[in-house]
């Protein structure tokens, strides 16, 4: 019986495990692959990875994308953690009368999607005279009200009593932020820079709409360009995938230990 | 070191009132103690002497200046939280220099203030430890190193004890108690525990639900309480309280077969028919002896030294008795006990004392 029910678990999680990893397998098989062989569903590796770097290069100004895509999403994370986390801790630490309402507001604003809001907001940045900046890109994400809701929930396990004793010790309000709330929330801000880097760098249909020449565009615009090209070259937009999912892969790595810390509670 | 001085202090959140205008002189270098059922406001007060919360009326006084307005860390005072509330990121020493550093002194100095505090309080070898690596017990000095390390004239304790086990809650009482001596600051010290508050109070501070309804030495409390509330408050096992009836010949216990006591000695008594309570510390009872009451026997606690009996006589109220020869009472035994009438407290239907 037991044997019977681990053996359905592993089998699940077995299926679960593919679905999961084979793409990732698929876009490195890709990379070494002719786009022809790839539409025809080769599934092993070939030959042709230096031929598919070389062509990439040839039609990418690769450094140019990848400090781009790097500028982006760097600056708007810093920013987005800053703008969002402050929220958050007002939020929890500041009693008002308004403040749950303002919050319950809030929430309510998480259900209105992202196309509702991009013809006007598109309308807002050009008489802003945005249009083709990065200013355009980063201002309305920098107030995220996922990661307030994220940073609210997790100042509730921050003591307010080390607020207190902050007071005591002669901090004023900005610094009680940044030298006890800052380093003790910093799972909380590891999980946090992991979900909202990653979502500045695949950023894909804001960029599109609002950036217009071709030395702004970032990484994710490039490859789609490649792939809705006439004829696309399906290796060269499989090397092209691979750049783009490093990074993200790094940061995860980098800060792994703590985005768990974080998801499970980040004050002991 | 310096007294206090709380003027008609009142505090209100809305529209609620939690503090009801307390008016209390605390003398520099007393040991003063808060006591008082949970949600009276005793961290409330506590935290308005600290700065921590506004002061919604009334005068507060730090050393004869007026403080109402001023900073949390320009009081002079320091403060030991319930949870310790050590900095979780910072070493035992970074810790207890981190008011210091803040305060822009020289890191000289600071090393000299904090190994002082850590010598007293034998934290020598964990001070490059995190909090998180250390017991409760060790996180409760280290707190009380970081409050010592202020100098403050003030120190503010707020239930320290009360997240601690019972040993190691009995030795901390008594080295706070010699930290007192030793540093002769003031202490305004909360808590819910009897016994720490008999034990370290020079005064006693007896709040109900954000006014004082008693101040003054702990014996005094027990002995001779103002009124029903702090006689029940204070002494463990509570104080018994018996209705009684005011007739020519003294009073008469309805709930002891209608016998009768003489009249306790006080100034003018009640009217003849007047209902009030007796009040009977539990160690007042003697076996046997004239005068006495039957009583049988429903719970015995026998905690070695003492033996407490909760006896009642047929359906009447229950009485706490204490006694030092009870380790052969068991429950359903019917034993005479009885009381020096002189030494009962008497209190009217208000619960106030009459004396
Ligand atoms: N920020 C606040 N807003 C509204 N009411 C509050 C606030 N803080 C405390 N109170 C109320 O004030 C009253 C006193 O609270 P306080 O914490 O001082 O009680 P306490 O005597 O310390 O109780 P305990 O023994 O449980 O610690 C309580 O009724 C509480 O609900
Ligand atoms: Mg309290």
């Amino acid at each position: 019986m037991i044997r019977l029910r681990s053996l359905i678990t592993y089998g699940l999680l077995c299926i679960a495990a593919f679905v999961s990893v084979f793409p990732f397998f698929w876009m490195l098989i890709g990379t070494t692959n002719t786009s022809a062989d790839i539409i025809r569903g080769k599934i092993t590796f070939g030959g042709e990875l230096a031929t598919n770097i070389a062509n990439f290069v040839a039609q990418v100004d690769v450094a140019r994308v990848l400090f781009n895509s790097a500028y982006l999403a760097i600056a708007t994370s810093v920013l987005t953690l800053l703008v969002s986390s402050l929220a958050g801790y007002g939020f929890e630490m500041f009693r008002s009368k308004f403040r749950e309402r303002i919050f319950a507001g809030l929430l309510l604003m998480l259900s209105v999607p992202f196309a509702a809001l991009m013809i006007p907001l598109f309308v807002m940045m050009a008489r802003a005279g945005l249009i083709n900046t990065y200013a355009a890109i980063m201002l309305p994400g920098i107030a995220s009200i996922f990661i307030i809701f994220y940073f609210r929930q997790s100042t509730k396990a921050f003591p307010h009593e080390l607020r207190d004793a902050a007071k005591i010790d002669g901090l004023k309000e900005w610094q009680i932020f940044l030298h006890i709330y800052l380093p003790v929330m910093r799972s909380t801000y590891a999980a946090a820079t992991i979900i909202v880097f990653m979502a500045n760098w695949n950023n894909y249909l804001w960029p599109l709409i609002v950036l217009q020449t071709n030395e702004m565009k970032t990484i994710t615009l490039v490859i789609s360009s490649l792939a809705s090209a006439y004829y696309p070259d399906f290796g060269v937009v499989m090397v092209g995938t691979v750049l783009a999912t490093l990074p993200t892969l790094i940061v995860f790595f980098l800060l792994q230990r703590l985005f768990v810390q974080g998801m499970l509670g980040s004050v002991k | 070191m310096s007294g206090l001085e709380l003027r008609d202090i009142r505090k209100s959140y809305g529209s609620h009132q939690v503090i009801r205008g307390v008016d209390l002189d605390i003398k520099a270098g007393a040991f003063v103690v808060f006591v008082g059922p949970s949600g009276c406001g005793k961290s409330t007060l506590l935290r308005m002497i600290a700065g921590l919360e506004e002061i919604s009326g009334g005068d507060l006084l730090i050393g004869g200046t007026r403080m109402n307005d001023v900073d949390a860390s320009k009081r002079g005072i320091a403060m030991v939280f319930q949870s310790y509330a050590l900095y979780p990121h910072l070493t035992v020493r970074e810790n207890m220099g981190f008011a210091l550093k803040y305060a822009g002194t020289p890191k000289a100095e600071i090393d000299k203030q904090v190994n002082d505090a850590a010598q007293v309080l034998g934290l020598g070898a964990l001070m490059d430890r995190r909090p998180k690596d250390l017991s409760g017990g060790q996180r409760q000095r280290v707190a009380i190193g970081r409050a010592i390390v202020r100098h403050p004239q003030v120190f503010l304790f707020d239930e320290p004890l009360s997240n601690l086990d019972a040993e190691l809650r009995v030795n901390m009482r008594i080295e706070i108690a010699r930290l007192h001596k030793e540093l002769g600051s003031t202490i305004i010290y909360v808590t819910h525990d009897q016994v720490e508050a008999m034990t370290l109070a020079d005064q006693i501070v007896v709040l109900r639900d954000g006014v004082i309804e008693q101040t003054g030495s702990p014996l005094t409390l027990y002995d001779d309480p103002d009124n029903q509330f702090v006689a029940g408050f204070l002494g463990s096992p509570k104080m018994n309280f018996v209705a009684a009836t005011v007739t020519a010949e003294g009073l008469q216990l309805a709930e002891f077969g209608g016998q009768v006591i003489p009249m306790p000695p006080i100034s003018s008594a009640p009217a003849v028919g007047t209902n009030v309570t007796v009040g009977l510390r539990p160690e007042l009872f003697k076996r046997g002896g004239p005068a006495a009451f039957e009583v049988t026997v429903e719970i015995v606690e026998h905690l070695g030294g003492e033996t407490y009996a909760h006896a009642r006589q047929g359906a009447g109220a229950v009485l706490t008795i204490a006694t030092d020869d009870g380790r052969s009472l068991r429950t359903g035994d019917t034993v005479t006990v009885h009381f020096d009438p002189a030494r009962a407290l008497i209190f009217d239907t208000n619960g106030d004392r009459l004396r």
